[in-house]
């Protein structure tokens, strides 16, 4: 860049996959990155995931040297535990007031030993593991975290209370717990914008016939990732609420999408995923997918589906279904498509639910100053041109929070608006 | 040279130092060939212990050095880096892991302390192996080629080209556009599509960076990134060849249509009015939707999903298109009765839902079907199908439009020859990772954009394009030199019978067959060490340097001894 007027820094805000592509290639190019992060850890939503389709690679595995990569590039000033509070400026010349949170735990001198869990005496729900599973006021959500430094959780953490808790500083053998750590406001000047802030599921207790929230065992995508992933509340064993292993599975499809009016492109396919996972460790299980349209595009994902079609599921072309409490098992009723009314009974259901912005979306869109669009999403400004660029220059959208998408597209689109910046020069 | 290893071992506060003894451990070691010195510290990866172990290579003259503490993942970097800063070849370090796999997994301090002298002894043994390699730099040309001017070359190429980046763009027809330029509206939003290439292709023609060659095919392909040669072959011209060096590749060669003609019961090119999707959108551009007699149609059938039993993949446009058809036929014909046949609709994202339920109406029907097969009646076609309930139906109607899956165009397989880049599914170009590298591929410099590399709609191909922008960019700087792998494969030629086994193996296709010598020969710019050549190797001829036959025997025996 020769205009010594314009900041060649870039600043990329959420540290998910697509958020981290983009910080590294960014660093390979010369550019130094300011990476805005609102949890205590990267990798996103990726690593709630033991496994991803088509392949079933290991996510963690696929992550984790993205991470580590990370962590280690010096071009890279990763901010977590922060919020963008303001963005001035234009084009080639932001500035970016930055809020960011004491983590209270200091990143260089904290090995990662989890010595300071066992003695902090508060216990609560863990949120990463959507619930299923204790964690303490100071705490990494989930084994194999990176950076593997925990935070404290002052909303929690009886010391933030007026308390006189020392517990984890005094199990800390390296000094790293500091509770003189002040919340920070960082300005930041950057030539251009990547937002990348992911997504969220559809809360099914909005459709109160899928019995979500008040049946047991009726779990939503997430909660079931986690109850398979090896590092998460059962260490992947998929185990109903009386400790028994499920012998008949229900996993309905496009859960929301009538009301959001759209299809969210993955569920599909990783509704067969969970069809792997199931009978992957629980061989003899009964399972039934509850589809309307399966929704499988692409090279590769249709011989998936042959795959998991052929280990025996139940698939049901369905519609009109209502999940009931039924004795110890749960009942799925459902119009077949052949216009009669049908019944199944499981021990466990799985919802699918749709794919929706981030809550903060629409505040962060006002504050960047660039639209959404009638879903909520960040809305591209013509995607006949490209469906990174925002309605205003030099800010970038990219992965789900543009609008429903696989990883490889989310990474398509980082990878995508790094091209834009690199050519904007 | 005397070799003078340290030994360093870490307590990571009490981590290691509670559940292995360090003492042992260094009484174990300290009388071993070569150590010079053997030392324990608190935490050797703090800035304390940083600097600590940079004195102690300086004052004691450690030419190599062995710390035992914990994963490489961890801290493999930083103390290679401590290396460095004391002058010493960072590949002469070795890591033993006594944390994870020792001091965290058993609670049994005798077996904990037995396997840290072990892992400790196996790294002193290994490194008596280590060889310092270099980091090389290597010049590169920054310029690119682009293969095929639709839209995906066309953004890639405006998105590339700069005052000190040279884009040669080669297109096989006789103008620029490619598929789209049959489109007149794209879905969802119904824009012109002469529009959309309009504005790309005034950008191509006034930009000074970027060399089109229509008419023209590429005849020769060589070199690797950031030294490729070109030759291309024009029609045009009497000119024989043309002749360039390029840094990178990009194929972004398109689709074309599977052929109907393959599956016989949908009677195209036997009966008249059964036309495929792109014909249709021909004469639908032409302005005039008719029949072979001339008349408009009264009634349309758009049967989806033609041949993807046969392909084993949906093609993911095919259900858009078709409801954009429904549109083109409303439009011109309002009287026109239109049934769409298909199997499961498919409107994946944000916007596309909503375009399908605004495409509902008077005489439109969506009709989940299957067993299609196409009859004459009359001068009219009877589409007989199963329907949802699994009734037997029919309806004749006047013209039949087969939405056909979407097939790599056909220069794929010689492209693929010339850059040994693999076709995978479908025969589309087989990308690096399926999802971390959408745009790169196993061959260094050579990327893929959009429906070469698998099917997809116009916003998704312009998105690889800018991606493929991105990686060049990224990676192909002018005036900066290329870094490639350290530790890469070397074949011995004194040692190598030419058999060719590891041309078979490599993923990368940077061995070659030197005729002359009878030898193969790793490109050392290209090769990314993974190994596979030196396991298939049946004459021990190709070693993989820092993981040499010696290096990892004298660890493992040490290991298990």
């Amino acid at each position: 860049m020769n205009d010594n007027d314009l900041y060649p820094d870039v600043l990329v805000i959420g540290a998910g996959l697509a958020g981290i592509e983009a910080s590294l290639m960014l660093s390979k190019a010369g550019r130094k990155v300011h990476l805005v992060e609102n949890t205590s850890y990267t990798g996103g939503t990726a690593i709630k995931f033991e496994e991803v389709f088509s392949n079933m690679e290991c996510s963690t595995c696929m992550v984790a040297p993205k991470q580590q990569e990370l962590l280690q590039d010096k071009n890279i000033n990763l901010i977590m535990l922060s919020e963008i509070e303001n963005i001035g400026g234009s084009s080639g010349n932001f500035v970016v007031k930055v809020k960011k949170k004491a983590r209270y735990v200091d990143l260089q001198n904290c090995i990662g030993c989890n010595a300071c869990f066992e003695p902090c005496p508060v216990s609560l729900k863990n949120e990463f593991e959507e619930g299923l599973s204790e964690r303490k006021a100071i705490y990494v959500p989930c084994a194999g975290a990176l950076p593997n430094v925990p935070m404290i959780d002052t909303e929690h953490c009886i010391r933030f209370k007026g308390k006189k808790c020392t517990a984890c500083q005094e199990a800390c053998m390296f000094d790293a717990i500091d509770f003189n750590q002040k919340d920070e406001q960082i300005e930041l000047k950057v030539g251009a914008i990547i937002v990348a802030t992911g997504f969220n599921i559809y809360d099914p207790k909005q459709v109160p016939q899928y019995g979500y929230g008040k049946i047991d065992n009726v779990y939503n995508a997430f909660e079931f990732e986690r109850l398979y992933a090896s590092n998460g509340p059962t260490e992947g064993k998929i185990l109903i609420k009386n400790g028994k292993t499920p012998k008949s599975v229900g996993i309905i499809h496009c859960v929301g999408r009538d009301k959001k009016g759209y299809c969210s492109s993955v569920c599909c396919m990783y509704s067969l995923k969970f069809n792997h996972y199931l009978t992957s460790k629980i061989p003899e299980v009964k399972i039934s997918e509850f589809y309307t349209d399966f929704c499988i595009p692409g090279k590769s994902h249709q011989k998936f589906y042959e795959k998991m079609k052929n280990t025996g599921t139940n698939l049901i072309r369905a519609d009109n279904i209502e999940i009931a409490k039924k004795g110890q098992g749960i009942v799925i009723g459902y119009n077949g498509g052949n216009g009669k009314q049908n019944s199944a009974t499981v021990d466990m259901v799985i919802l699918a639910p749709a794919i929706i912005p981030r809550d903060n979306t629409s505040d962060l869109a006002k504050i960047l100053g660039i639209n959404v669009d009638d879903y909520g999403f960040f809305k591209e400004e013509d995607k006949n041109v490209s469906s990174v660029v925002s309605s205003k220059p030099g800010v970038f959208i990219v992965g789900c929070s543009q609008g429903p998408k696989n990883i490889q597209e989310s990474v398509s689109q980082a990878t995508a608006a790094v091209g834009k910046i690199l050519s904007m020069s | 040279m005397d070799r003078k290893i340290g030994v360093y071992i870490c307590e990571c506060g009490p981590n290691i130092s509670e559940k292995v003894d360090i003492d042992r451990v260094i009484q174990a070691v300290s009388s071993l060939n070569d150590v010079a010195v053997v030392e324990r510290y608190k935490l050797l990866c703090s800035e304390d212990g940083k600097k600590f172990l940079v004195e102690q290579i300086k004052k004691h003259g450690i030419t190599h050095l062995v710390v035992a503490a914990c994963s490489p993942r961890e801290h493999q970097q930083t103390f290679m880096e401590i290396c460095e800063n004391a002058g010493v070849n960072p590949y002469l370090f070795q890591l033993a892991n006594i944390r994870e796999q020792c001091a965290w997994i058993t609670d049994d301090k005798d077996k904990a302390t037995k396997k840290a002298i072990r892992l400790t002894k196996a790294a002193i043994s290994r490194i008596r192996y280590h060889a310092p390699l270099e980091k090389k730099q290597i010049e590169s040309n920054p310029d690119v080629l682009v293969i095929g001017g639709g839209i995906a070359g066309i953004e890639a190429s405006l998105q590339l080209a700069s005052p000190d980046r040279q884009v040669y763009l080669v297109e096989k027809t006789s103008s620029l556009g490619g598929m789209i330029t049959n489109f007149e509206k794209t879905y969802p939003d119904m824009r012109p599509c002469s529009e959309i290439l309009k504005q790309k292709m005034d950008d191509v023609d006034k930009n000074d960076n970027i060399k089109v060659f229509t008419d023209s095919e590429v005849a020769e392909l060589l070199g690797f990134f950031g030294n490729f040669q070109v030759k291309i072959k024009t029609k045009a011209e009497e000119i024989d060849a043309v002749n360039f060096d390029v840094g990178a590749v990009v194929l972004a060669t398109g689709s074309t249509l599977f052929d109907p003609q393959q599956i016989s019961q949908y009677g195209y090119k036997k009966f008249d009015n059964v036309i495929t999707s792109l014909e249709f959108e021909k004469m639908n551009l032409s302005g005039r939707i008719t029949l072979k007699n001339g008349k408009n149609p009264k009634s349309v059938g758009i049967i989806h999903c033609v041949g993807r039993d046969k392909k084993g993949y949906c093609s993911e446009v095919c259900c858009m298109y078709s409801i954009k058809f429904v549109r083109y036929l409303k439009d011109k014909l309002s009287d026109v009765k239109v049934s769409n046949f298909y199997s499961d609709l498919c409107v994946p994202g944000k916007s596309h839902q909503q375009f399908y339920e605004k495409t509902q109406g008077k005489n439109i029907n969506f009709i989940r079907a299957e067993s299609i097969e196409i009859t004459k009646k009359g001068d009219q076609l009877s589409i007989k199908y199963q329907d949802e309930k699994g009734s037997k139906n029919n309806q004749v109607v006047d013209m039949v439009i087969l939405s056909p899956a979407l097939e790599p165009s056909s220069d794929s397989s010689v492209l693929s020859e010339f850059t040994g880049i693999s076709q995978g599914d479908g025969g589309f170009f087989e990308e690096e990772h399926e999802k971390l590298g959408p745009v790169t591929t196993s061959t260094e410099g050579v990327y893929i954009a959009g429906c070469s590399q698998g099917p997809k709609n116009i916003p998704d191909t312009i998105i690889q394009a800018e991606a493929v922008a991105g990686k060049i960019l990224s990676s192909l700087i002018p005036g900066k030199k290329i870094e490639p792998e350290v530790k890469v494969s070397h074949i011995s030629e004194s040692f190598c019978i030419g058999c060719k086994t590891c041309l078979d193996v490599c993923s990368y296709g940077c061995i070659t067959f030197n005729e002359t010598k009878k030898v193969s020969v790793v490109n050392e710019v290209i090769c990314r060490g993974c190994g596979n050549c030196v396991a298939a190797c049946p004459s021990g001829a190709a070693s993989l340097k820092h993981f040499t036959f010696n290096q990892i025997y004298q660890e493992v025996k040490e290991a298990v001894k």
